[in-house]
């Protein structure tokens, strides 16, 4: 009896199958072409690879997801056919993006030219390339000196800026009408006085995401707003904790003493998106929050839309302050092309893309003749409080060791918020911790 | 003759390990090295500077570090209490389960699909659905339990610390009881039928039939349940990185979340890989229980024994 056999044209069977699949495995991975994104991009074309966060967060032209305009996206393949280069994004969840960029840099193997940071230039900066000076000097001259000041390590400039984030006062407009609240609070006695009046109901005067605990957005940098309006300071010349004192008690006692006009969920609020679906809601009637919510509090799915209005922090014994959310571009120093990923970020600082920025993202523009721009201005309303907020302090503090630094003072402020100790206790623990931590670090 | 046999042993052994050899280089690669390098890495001050991992030898230091770290120890408590709790409360409701599922009416195919819901959902999904049952403002819990009467006011069920911990706790169990639940009915369908009549027989009520013949019949599936849901409790993380990020006040840092903030958040490799070594003796050790316990060698003697 004949053995069955099937036939397989050219001879391919499952042993043969395996044979070729092992040697096409080893010849691409000894070419270096695994990675998906190796294989799908063209072989003659220079790459330049971005790590950026997924949309909605602050995303550039070209990013799946993100709303720039049709003018916008023909821009942006205009340039790299120009400048015969693809751009691979690599676009992650904005909570993930630390751990992401920790574990490349760790990895010591390149892997992005372009990154983008939130307060993490310094932590990075061994890892990042200093470029600022190269810029075009119309373009550093358009931007605000101060928006370096969160890039800048050990004197090197290592990032730009692309978009004034700072946090400014959002507030419900019928919620005050209906009490007959003519304007937003000016100082904290005002913040007080209105937040008291408007809790009642079950609706509250104040909303914040007290839960987080690390970096930008946590409650530590909510605190550094307060700190700043009562004239104190983070960090002394020296770096070392200069806040146990009146200021720092002081900024502590006023978010303790607007727990009681805040929404008691606030502490168990993770993310700045779990306070701001309490106020579009009409749950709360003031809140701090970044001026990319402005479009979506007004947009067509917010039942709060025409409602919102912004305005300046209110002023703190020493004025009016608050915190940068320091979203930068940065070039890693294992870049084979630096000078072309740096055209990619005057690319993205050009003031047409700028514009579409603001206007298709709602992420306000860095540069100043774009803020000042009639159009910017009118489609997000707010753009005008967030220039005047940025005539006051905006410090973010940022260090090496800035998480670690926000969890521990976070922790601790949770504790004065949940009455659990004094703020005369917790900015002590704060200072004790905080000083652990810089000595570690020095 | 004895010769030919040792050879052809010999062979067979040589061709079997030749056979494994791709399997154990894998295994070597993706377990073995990562265990090595972390365990390495624990008495090292290692953090991601200068192009790379810088790391300096310190020996005990990070252990010793552990020692004085209160957060350190609101972590270990943490965990230890959590796993203890859970492991109680889901093998005691997973026995009442499928003590249930094990009665004619409840072998409905249906209710084991039903059973096997939460288990199927992923770990970041059914975090984020309890993250919402649980919302002060707008969560079903509160809802639910102001309609009935039972709270006359809105219950922040992740504002404090302890009760955070327990609703993270009855989140964690609702996922893992299905399969504990499956483990334990197949162990109910293993006890011989004839020990229950015999037992009434003999005059023994339910009671003593559930404590006489039911629990010694799942003495070997329990201690598996125990050890299997010691372990899973004890690597808990997507829970607390989506409901509340170790908060409030550090409440719900367990082992597990404590070990990747430290390393991912603050890059102290080190004292991070120290915190998860940790965490793997502990989990080392459950799992020699757990496969001593299902060792044939060991169960044939006890049953000889027996």
């Amino acid at each position: 009896m004949t053995p069955r056999r099937i036939y397989t044209p050219g001879g391919f069977s499952r042993r043969s199958f395996l044979k070729r699949s092992g040697a096409a495995a080893a010849g691409l991975t000894a070419a270096g072409m695994l990675p998906a994104w190796a294989t799908a991009l063209g072989q003659d074309e220079t790459v330049l690879r971005a790590l950026v966060p997924a949309a909605p967060d602050p995303t550039p032209p070209g990013v799946p997801g993100a709303t720039y305009s049709q003018a916008t996206n023909d821009a942006f393949a205009a340039w790299q056919a120009a400048n015969k280069v693809k751009v691979g994004y690599e676009d992650v969840p904005w909570p993930q993006l630390h751990d992401k960029m920790a574990a490349n840099f760790a990895s010591g193997v390149h892997t992005h030219d372009v990154v983008y940071m939130s307060g993490w230039v310094p932590e990075f900066a061994d890892f990042l390339l200093p470029f600022v000076d190269d810029l075009p000097a119309g373009l550093v001259a358009d931007l605000p000196p101060s928006s370096f000041s969160t890039v800048t390590w050990d004197g090197q400039k290592m990032g730009v800026v692309f978009t004034l984030s700072l946090l400014t006062t959002f507030y419900n407009q019928a919620m005050f009408d209906a009490e007959g609240i003519t304007a937003p609070p000016k100082d904290w006695a005002e913040l007080l006085g209105i937040a008291e009046q408007l809790t009642k109901d079950g609706k509250y005067g104040w909303v914040l995401n007290y839960g987080e605990t690390a970096g930008i957005g946590g409650v530590a940098t909510y605190w550094f707003v307060f700190l700043q309006q009562a004239g104190g300071r983070l960090y002394d010349e020296n770096g070392q904790p200069d806040f146990n004192n009146e200021a720092g008690v002081d900024s502590l006692q006023m978010m303790m003493d607007l727990m009681k006009f805040t929404d008691p969920g606030s502490i168990t609020y993770v993310g700045i998106n779990d306070a701001t679906n309490v106020f579009t809601n009409g749950s709360a009637a003031m809140m701090l929050n970044w001026p990319f919510m402005w479009v979506p509090a007004n947009g067509p799915d917010s039942p709060i839309a025409g409602q919102v209005g912004a305005a300046v922090n209110p002023a703190g014994p020493a004025g009016t302050a608050s915190i940068d959310g320091t979203d930068a571009y940065t070039i890693t120093r294992t870049s084979a092309d630096p000078e072309l990923a740096r055209k990619l970020i005057e690319f993205y600082l050009d003031p047409a893309v700028q514009k579409s920025q603001s206007i298709d993202t709602g992420w306000l523009p860095i540069r100043l003749s774009v803020l000042n721009d009639p159009e910017v201005q009118e489609k997000s309303a707010n753009a005008k409080v967030v220039l005047e907020q940025a005539q006051h302090p905006y410090d973010s503090y940022v260090t090496p060791d800035f998480t670690e630094v926000t969890v521990a003072i976070s922790t601790e402020i949770q504790k004065a918020l949940a009455g659990q100790q004094d703020a005369a206790t917790t900015i002590a623990n704060m200072s004790e911790q905080v000083s652990a931590i810089v000595a570690r670090r020095a | 003759m004895r010769l030919i046999s040792s050879s052809f042993e010999g062979r067979r052994r040589r061709t079997g390990l030749v056979l494994v050899a791709p399997a154990l280089l894998v295994l070597l690669g993706v377990l073995a090295y990562p265990i090595a390098a972390s365990l390495l890495l624990g008495f090292q001050d290692a953090t991601i500077a200068g192009g790379g991992v810088t790391s300096e030898w310190v020996g005990l230091a990070n252990y010793e570090r552990m020692l004085g770290d209160p957060t350190f120890g609101i972590a270990l408590r943490n965990s230890l209490y959590f796993t203890f709790v859970e492991v109680i409360a889901v093998i005691v409701i997973s026995l009442a389960v499928a003590l249930l599922l094990n009665q004619p009416s409840g072998r409905n195919g249906f209710f084991l699909v039903v059973l096997l819901v939460p288990w199927a959902l992923a770990p970041v999904a059914n975090a984020v659905l309890w993250k919402w049952i649980y919302n002060a403002n707008y969560g079903i819990l509160n809802t639910i339990l102001l309609q009935l009467g039972v709270i006359d006011q809105k219950v922040i069920w992740l504002g404090d610390p302890f009760l955070a911990l327990n609703m993270m706790l009855v989140a964690d169990a609702w996922k893992a009881i299905p399969f504990i639940t499956l483990l334990l009915l197949a162990g109910l369908q293993n006890v011989p039928s004839f020990l229950y009549r015999a037992a009434r027989v003999d005059g023994a009520g339910a009671w003593a039939r559930f404590r006489h013949v039911t629990l010694p019949g799942l003495r070997i599936p329990i201690l598996v349940a125990i050890v299997l849901q010691s372990i899973w409790a004890l690597k808990v993380f997507d829970l607390v990185f989506v409901l509340t990020k170790g908060g409030p006040m550090d409440g719900t840092v367990v082992l597990n979340f404590l070990a990747w903030r430290v390393t991912f958040n603050f890059l102290d490799l080190g004292y991070g890989a120290a915190i998860a070594n940790v965490l793997f003796v502990i989990m080392f050790v459950l799992a020699l229980i757990y496969v001593r316990t299902l060792d044939p060698e060991r169960r044939r003697k006890r049953a000889g024994n027996a």
